[in-house]
């Protein structure tokens, strides 16, 4: 990520400045305010969505849907705490939803318990790969996208996109497990 | 299917009231990490953007889809797509913004705008979210997990355009 970004960024700058010198620090300012309202909105979806988990945790219904999951958890991911388990099975839930923003912090907190130095687990590894190519049964952002624009029939992209998630997940995983290994 | 995030919602408040779990109190709890949370994702968020913006003022994304599109159209990949699969590891808003123009310049319903639909849906801010969920860890090399995901999403993109040749 350190090379890749500075080599890009670098670059990139470079060949603005010799085209359009007086943009530059104007589009890297407003950059950096997009990111601030993007972490703003973010912080309003994360209050929500923490808030309701706790709750949930507090009843105990994280721990039933973990037990739901155990048996998938254990093939993907290996022995691993209790509490990671019930986050990445928060996690795994909210992505089968199509609430793509409520997996985002069950992500970062199994992310949190699992990894302790500065090299990616096989297990944080697989989570974020499981997110990354997560099967989603409804695109509800494409699909509304779609119907707004006058398509004919806007959820005829339904069975291929499932498709489509579901043989990047496959292969996702399977990469997974030829880079690390079996799960321990 | 739009009642059931909302009725989620519902479900879990009952069934705090019928626990007798203080829910309010939980709620709050919960709540209040959402913004140190935030806070560490911000500043990665900012590099992103940085990257990206300067990445497409200096007009290097146009030349990086041109030189591209020749080898991507080989392997299936329609020209007109190209530039959404390159640009969609990247940024979120930025190839919902490219999916409209390909809306907008082939038609919703054409084989190019319906391929786009699924490579939007079947893939992942890769980058991104790789900067989100890393945040607030040590970790500083992610191994494979990167590689992994990039090259998913663009088999994926492939799949997309051979499935919706057939379907």
């Amino acid at each position: 990520m350190n090379i890749v970004w500075t080599v890009v960024t670098a670059t990139a700058l470079a060949a603005l400045t010799f085209i359009e010198p007086q943009s530059v620090l104007s589009v890297c300012v407003d950059s950096c305010s997009q990111a601030v309202s993007a972490a703003l909105g973010l912080c309003g979806v994360y209050c929500l969505w923490l808030g309701i988990f706790e709750v949930a945790e507090r009843c105990k219904l994280v721990e039933g849907l973990s037990a739901c999951f155990h048996r998938l958890n254990k093939f993907l991911y290996g022995n691993v705490s209790q509490a990671a388990e019930r986050y990445i099975s928060l996690n795994l839930a909210s992505n089968m939803l199509g609430v793509g923003n409520a997996a985002t912090p069950s992500a970062i907190a199994a992310i949190k318990e699992t990894e302790r130095g500065d090299t990616l687990s096989r297990t944080g590894a697989m989570l974020f790969v499981v997110n990354a190519t997560s099967v989603q049964l409804i695109p509800a952002t494409v699909i509304g996208l779609r119907a707004s624009l006058g398509s004919a029939n806007p959820s005829d992209i339904l069975l291929p996109n499932l498709i489509a998630t579901a043989f990047t997940s496959v292969v996702g995983v399977a990469l997974v497990f030829c880079a690390y290994g079996r799960a321990k | 299917m739009n009642y059931v995030v909302p009725l989620l919602l519902v479900a879990v408040l009952v069934t705090g009231l019928c626990k007798r779990v203080n829910v309010y109190d939980s709620f709050v709890l919960g709540a209040r990490k959402s913004f140190n949370l935030s806070l560490s994702v911000f500043p990665y968020l900012a590099a992103i953007f940085i990257m990206v913006n300067v990445l497409h003022a200096s007009g290097a994304d146009v030349w990086i889809t041109k030189l591209l599109a020749p080898p991507f159209e080989c392997i299936g990949i329609p020209r007109e797509v190209v530039q959404l699969v390159l640009l969609r590891p990247f940024s979120g808003s930025g190839s919902l913004a490219i999916l409209t123009d390909v809306y907008n310049a082939y038609g919703v319903d054409s084989y190019v705008g319906r391929c786009a639909s699924v490579i939007m849906g079947s893939s992942e801010t890769v980058f991104y979210v790789a900067s989100v969920y890393f945040a607030d860890t040590k970790v500083r090399k992610t191994g494979w997990a990167i590689p992994i995901a990039l090259l998913c999403n663009f088999l994926g993109a492939i799949a997309a355009c051979l499935l919706c040749r057939i379907m």
